[in-house]
């Protein structure tokens, strides 16, 4: 069932720009693949793994090797407030599913993204962050496309996420839509209870 | 059907509970009565033995409510800052009540309850949701950072052992256990709707969440019941910041 689930999730994931369909028997064998935690072919992604590699960056799905402190550091510089390195390495320990980008010049995390959910049917992504210095080359997109993979080839159908008002022209042309069927996002805030 | 039990309206109300008729998001509550199908668990004991004590104070103002030989349907008040602060027990009893036929009926919160997947899904029915496959419910359920419900348990006049409980309510929340957590699934049952147990159930597991520290918390709400998580406390797109689905079904 599992295997069904997964097939028919592929097939109709327009995402991923998919070659014309010779590479759809491919992209199947490439489902039964994935299942083993094997990374998607690098056709699938706007930018390829190798590309990405030439250019000098490594994809990471784990958090071994990775500097919390330097991610940190990437936070606060697209403006998230500082937070305690310690609750972040606890968050990351309760993610569903991570991707981080390295440079390897200087081994610091560059683009990172994550989410946590119920890992059957819904997910959530946070932090989706692309140091300041690395924007507009494709960083943050193609970890969003290999995060989205990830979490697809798990059986997670309802993705969601916040996106700041300045940024919803990112996640648009990812296929993300704001407000479908008039669901709306909320938020709580201790500071304004209404009571009837 | 042993259900249909009428709760009077009370004469005299304390706290006039709010009027809520909840269509909580991916879910439409129908008004369609399903034929209950009853699965009483009484593999725990007689009685729920499991109950804390509440603290003094503020729950004798809820005991002293319940008279005898009076149908009073007694709900706590909003809570106040100060209550906040206290420490959330993990099982107590939200509402007590004495029904027509003079049995006793207790609505008991829990967030630490392992809910049984069956009752769930029975509870999904009834409330009009489609069908999902009882491994995967199971799953999300365990992998759910809280879990907060609402039984009824009627107490039997006769002998002891009898009592009935029902799992009549449920929410859960999804963490990273440090930052965020949102809330899914969130369903009373028709039968008990209207009776500000909804509200209750969301605003004990916001102050459970909030306890724990996990300082975001975060919903998606369907248009018709964005307005009841106003009146809790949520905000919608707070600072323009919006709610986005991948490739909604809708």
């Amino acid at each position: 069932m599992l295997l069904h689930n997964q097939i028919s999730i592929a097939l109709r994931t327009p995402l991923i720009p998919i070659k014309p369909t010779l590479k759809h028997h491919s992209k199947n064998t490439a489902v039964f693949a994935q299942q083993r935690n094997a990374p998607p072919p690098a056709t699938n992604f706007s930018i390829s793994d190798e590309s990405l590699s030439s250019r000098g960056f490594t994809i990471h799905r784990t958090i071994d090797n990775l500097d919390v402190d330097h991610l940190n550091t990437v936070f606060v510089a697209v403006g998230f407030p500082r937070r305690d390195t310690g609750k972040i390495r606890l968050a990351l320990e309760h993610t569903d599913a991570l991707l981080w980008v390295e440079y390897e010049k200087t081994k610091r995390p560059v683009a990172f993204a994550r989410a946590t959910g119920d890992g059957v049917f819904n997910s959530i992504i946070w932090d989706v962050v692309v140091d300041p210095s690395f924007q507009g080359i494709g960083l943050g997109k193609a970890v969003m496309e290999r995060l989205i993979t990830a979490l697809l080839q798990k059986g997670i159908t309802n993705i969601v996420l916040y996106s700041e008002p300045r940024v919803l022209g990112f996640y648009r042309p990812m296929g993300f839509v704001a407000d479908p069927d008039g669901i709306r996002g909320m938020v709580y805030s201790r500071k304004q209870k209404k009571k009837k | 059907m042993p259900n249909n039990c009428t709760v009077l309206l009370p004469t005299s109300l304390k706290f006039c509970p709010p009027i809520v008729s909840l269509d909580c998001r991916c879910q439409v509550f129908s008004n369609l009565q399903f034929p209950l199908n009853l699965n009483f668990r009484l593999g725990r004991g007689s009685r729920n033995q499991r109950v804390s004590q509440p603290k003094a104070g503020f729950w004798d103002s809820i005991r002293s409510g319940i008279l005898k030989n009076n149908t009073t349907q007694v709900i706590e008040p909003p809570s106040t800052t100060e209550e906040e602060e206290e420490p959330l027990p993990e099982e107590f009893v939200l509402v007590e009540r004495t029904l027509a036929d003079d049995t006793v009926e207790q609505i008991i919160f829990s967030s630490g309850e392992n809910v049984d997947v069956y009752d769930l899904q029975a509870l999904c029915d009834k409330v009009g949701w489609p069908r999902r496959p009882l491994t995967k419910l199971a799953a999300a359920l365990r992998n759910s950072y809280m879990v907060a419900t609402l039984h009824s348990i009627k107490k039997s006049t006769g002998e002891v052992g009898n009592d009935q409980k029902k799992l009549i309510g449920m929410a859960r929340a999804t963490s990273d256990h440090a930052f965020n957590a949102t809330i899914w699934d969130v369903l009373v049952d028709p039968s008990y709707q209207g009776q500000g147990l909804g509200k209750a159930l969301i605003e004990k597991l916001i102050r459970a969440l909030l306890q724990r520290d996990i300082g975001n918390i975060s919903l998606f709400a369907d248009s018709k019941v964005v307005e009841f998580y106003q009146n809790l406390g949520f905000e919608p797109d707070p600072e323009g910041i919006k709610g986005m689905f991948w490739y909604p079904k809708y």
